[in-house]
């Protein structure tokens, strides 16, 4: 579209905005052009950046009246491309609307702005003894209307569940301009529960613009052990072993070789040299029954047959092991210009199949694979090193990541633990589930949004956003809509 | 009532029944008549799909037919020390997977890790249109597709017939301790009660019984933990903090709702620490849920109607299933249509 097409036919929405809140110069979106997934770029028409559940409801119901898809975007961390915009659509950034509007430690609830950072409510929830359990490792930057889109998970989902576990209501403006309130600030609730369907919409139902959580009390105490192994196998059986002892640890986590590499580099965590695997396990609670399941625990562990082991004595310890694990993302940055994150999941027991089968993959594709995962939920995080500068790297990446879903779903698993289907697996989406569940899945969409303007193009597969690929120009690339650099 | 009755006994017979009739209730084993509306319908009763057909004890999962009985599951789940423990109602009164799973009903323990709808992580359903639907998965992190499995929780029955159905499960305590606590005034009982939730002691369940001034605490874990931590409540409050001795008949006689009146209806009430100050009965969940009893169902509709809240008919018959204040939208409308287009379950 010509500038001044487009111009005339955004006017609407620019007088709903002040000039500074409504942009649409080249180097604004170019500023939003993709998300964490950069190898997915599109620039959309305009950005606003609303700062009032008014101004969200009022861009939405324009879109809706004009036909114009739109993107609800938080800080654009995703990593399967689910913020990235739609090349004729609206970018709605909701970065500005970040004040949580009630913290209430009486009923242990807070009510918050969609553009909150994760880590903020946490850290409000603090003096009152209380915090905000799912914790992305991206915590201190995603925000959560990101990770109510996305049913975000992160290390402690095993005992306390993903982001719809901690969200008892959410106020939403859906696709059709319809304001709608959900859920309550009860645990409880009477009709079908739409606040646990609207977790995980992905952007596709409407914007989320105002989100009640639950909050839990802080654990008194924690236990984290940090047990090296000489391969990712024992590592994974250790898993199995801590499970099957009755233990309900808040977080089990695996790196392997490359990933320690990486983070020692990055961080200097010091994690024990010459292990082919380590093994985080965290226990949480009040100190009796922490004193108790810490004896429990290096028993089953003296009993894998580890090569070192470590306890955190002091928390100063258990920030270090953390930093190690949280860091490595950034990290293997320094071992490669570029990388995928893969979010696949297997059951548990085979852990120790995926990662063999992993192993394999990466020495027949002579791409290195570095492994982190949350290994109590059986959801792997295995990083795609390449570099994207070189002929077909991508692409060959990519053919990696593709085979790593099949992997997940041949073994019963799920194709994404807590990033998303989003723009990056929307083929596989019909992989797992069949025709009439995917049918199904569309008729909800349409039930929210008739016209298919929220988020167009993720999660279903489908033509109407760019799919890039690093081998010959995409049609909207050689129009001039979208571009890579 | 003299509805026709059909009891398919596998998937393709239910979505033969569902197709040949024109308004079908399903049915568990009916015993909380006011949520399957009858007149004019064909019950679909889902007693002869039963059984478990998957439970994987290392994955924390299991899958079984929603038929099934709860108590079948709480044993076969108790042999490898483990459980639900958002500690499913009425499992003494027969009551089915898929029938906890459509009213939306937890016990007191959803406190500590969340109610069914934490717990169920895929459901197997046959749609209006006679479709069979796949949604969820079988592992315990999954963010693939919309969450179907939680909108069920609580449809009653009206988006979908469930057959099949995966939850997530948790290792069982290794015992638990009842305190009760005797409290002097009605503030104070509240102001226990969120002292209670928010402190480090990470309690099991914390109920309550306004009327009689009394908050009962329920601490789970290792036995020496859970006595360590019932001293220090017990000189906290000094007063009247007891352990109950038949602490097994008193949770039972929450999940079972056999502290009420025998011939009462039950209303379940979801609440917010703030609201139940004017309603009475058992009080669970620190106060998010409220369990009223009562002779007078006009009466508590227009109470409730008049907070603005919703309450669920779980005991007793009623020309509704919902009371009090329900919310309809535009969207909730479209949900509906989009998984039973023909109008075939309960508006
Ligand atoms: C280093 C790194 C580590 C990460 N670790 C984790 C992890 O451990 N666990 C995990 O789950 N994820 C992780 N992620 C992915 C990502 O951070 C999360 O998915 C996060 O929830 C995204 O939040 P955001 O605010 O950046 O959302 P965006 O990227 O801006 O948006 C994500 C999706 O949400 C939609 N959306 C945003 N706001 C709203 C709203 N208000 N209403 C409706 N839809 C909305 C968007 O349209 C999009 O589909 C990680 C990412 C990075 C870069
Ligand atoms: C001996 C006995 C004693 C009892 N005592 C009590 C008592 O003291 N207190 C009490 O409250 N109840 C009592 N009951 C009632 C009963 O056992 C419980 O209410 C039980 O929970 C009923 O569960 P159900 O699975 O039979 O659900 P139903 O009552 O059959 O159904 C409940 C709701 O779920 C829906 N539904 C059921 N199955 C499905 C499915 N597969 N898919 C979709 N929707 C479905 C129905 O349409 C309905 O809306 C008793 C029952 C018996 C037999």
């Amino acid at each position: 579209m010509s500038s001044t097409a487009s111009d005339h036919r955004l006017a609407g929405l620019r007088k709903l905005f002040p000039v500074q809140r409504f942009v649409n110069d080249k180097a604004s979106r170019s500023a939003f052009e993709s998300d964490g997934l950069t190898a997915f770029r599109a620039k959309p028409l305009a950005v606003v950046i609303p700062e009032t559940a008014d101004e969200v409801i009022a861009a939405v119901r324009w879109c809706f009246d004009n036909d114009v898809p739109f993107v609800a975007r938080g800080s654009g961390t995703s990593l399967s491309g689910g913020s990235l915009p739609v090349a004729d659509g609206i970018v709605i950034a909701l970065n500005r609307m970040n004040r949580i509007l009630k913290l209430d430690p009486e009923s242990r609830t807070a009510v918050v702005e969609p553009g909150v950072v994760n880590l903020k409510v946490s850290q409000a929830a603090a003096p009152h003894g209380l915090y905000f359990s799912p914790d992305p490792s991206s915590q201190s930057v995603c925000t959560i209307g990101g990770n109510v889109a996305f049913n975000s998970g992160g290390a402690h989902c095993l005992k306390y569940g993903m982001t719809s576990n901690h969200v008892l209501g959410i106020k939403a403006v859906t696709a059709t301009g319809e304001v709608v309130t959900i859920g309550s600030t009860s645990t409880e609730s009477v009709g079908p529960d739409y606040t646990g369907l609207f977790c995980g919409n992905e952007g596709l139902f409407g914007i989320a613009i105002e989100i009640t959580l639950r909050l839990l009390p802080k654990p008194e105490v924690f236990h984290t052990v940090l047990v090296g192994y000489d391969s990712l196998r024992a590592a994974g059986d250790a898993v199995s072993a801590v499970i099957d002892s009755g233990l309900l640890p808040g977080a089990m986590e695996i790196m392997d070789a490359l990933s320690i590499e990486a983070a020692e580099a990055a961080v200097k965590c010091d994690y024990p040299r010459g292990a082919a695997a380590v093994l985080i396990v965290e226990l949480e609670g009040p100190r009796e029954k922490i004193a108790f399941e810490r004896e429990q625990l290096s028993r089953v562990i003296a009993a894998t047959k580890p090569v070192v082991e470590m306890v955190a004595k002091d928390d100063e310890e258990r920030m270090r092991i953390w930093k190690g694990r949280k860091s490595v993302f950034s990290a293997v940055g320094r071992l490669s210009p570029d990388f995928l994150v893969q979010d696949g999941v297997v059951p548990r027991k085979r852990l120790g199949e995926a990662l063999v089968a992993i192993e394999k993959l990466s020495r027949d594709s002579g791409i290195r694979i570095a492994n982190v995962f949350h290994a109590g939920d059986g959801n792997l995080h295995p990083l795609i090193l390449f570099d994207g500068n070189v002929d077909g790297m991508l692409h060959r990446a990519e053919a990696v990541a593709a085979e790593l879903s099949r992997l997940c779903i041949a073994m019963g698993g799920s194709i994404t633990g807590e990033h998303g289907v989003g723009m990056e697996k929307r083929d596989f989406l019909p992989h797992m589930f069949d025709e009439n569940t995917v049918d199904m899945f569309d008729r909800l969409r349409r039930a929210f949004d008739p016209k298919m303007i929220a988020n167009p193009g993720k999660m279903f597969p489908g033509t109407e956003a760019p799919a890039l690929a690093m081998t010959g120009l995409h049609p909207l690339e050689k129009a001039g809509v979208i571009q890579r650099e | 009532m003299n509805e026709p009755l059909l009891k398919p006994t596998c998937e393709s017979d239910l979505v033969d029944a569902i197709a040949s009739c024109e308004h079908v209730v399903a049915i568990g084993n009916r015993t909380k008549p006011a949520m399957s509306p009858g007149s004019g319908v064909t019950l679909v009763s889902l007693s002869a799909m039963t059984g478990i057909i998957e439970y994987e004890p290392s994955e924390f999962t299991f899958t079984a037919r929603s038929g099934t009985r709860i108590d079948e599951v709480r044993d076969v789940l108790s042999e490898r020390n483990q459980y639900l423990p958002f500690d499913p109602m009425l499992v003494d009164a027969g009551a089915t997977l898929g029938g906890t799973v459509a009213s939306g009903l937890s016990g007191p323990g959803r406190f500590r890790f969340g109610g069914v709808r934490d717990f169920i992580i895929g459901c197997v359903f046959v749609s209006g249109d006679g479709k069979v639907i796949r949604s969820g998965g079988k592992v315990v992190k999954n963010a693939a597709g919309f969450d179907i499995p939680k909108l069920m929780v609580g449809s009653l029955g009206r988006l979908g017939v469930m057959t099949e159905l995966t939850f997530k499960v948790f290792p069982k305590p290794l015992s638990t301790l009842t305190l009760s606590v005797a409290c002097e005034s009605y503030t104070q009982l509240i102001d226990r009660i969120q002292q209670a939730a928010s402190s480090r002691w990470e309690l099991d369940a914390i109920d309550a019984r306004p009327n009689e001034l009394k908050v009962l605490l329920r601490i789970a874990g290792p036995q020496e933990a859970n006595q360590a931590i019932a001293s220090e409540i017990t000189s906290r409050w000094t007063g009247d903090v007891s352990e109950l001795e038949s602490c097994e008949a008193f949770w039972h006689s929450v999940t079972e709702l056999t502290f009420a009146p025998h011939r009462s209806h039950v209303v379940k009430v979801p609440t917010a620490s703030t609201v139940f100050s004017s309603l009475d009965h058992h009080v669970s969940a620190a106060g998010n849920v409220t369990w009223i009893a009562t002779d007078d169902v006009t009466d508590l509709d227009a109470k409730l109607t008049k907070l603005g809240v919703p309450g669920l008919v779980v005991r007793g018959e009623w020309s509704a299933s919902i009371v009090g204040k329900i919310h309809t939208s535009h969207m909730s409308r479209n949900i509906k249509t989009a998984m039973e287009p023909h109008g075939r379950f309960p508006g």
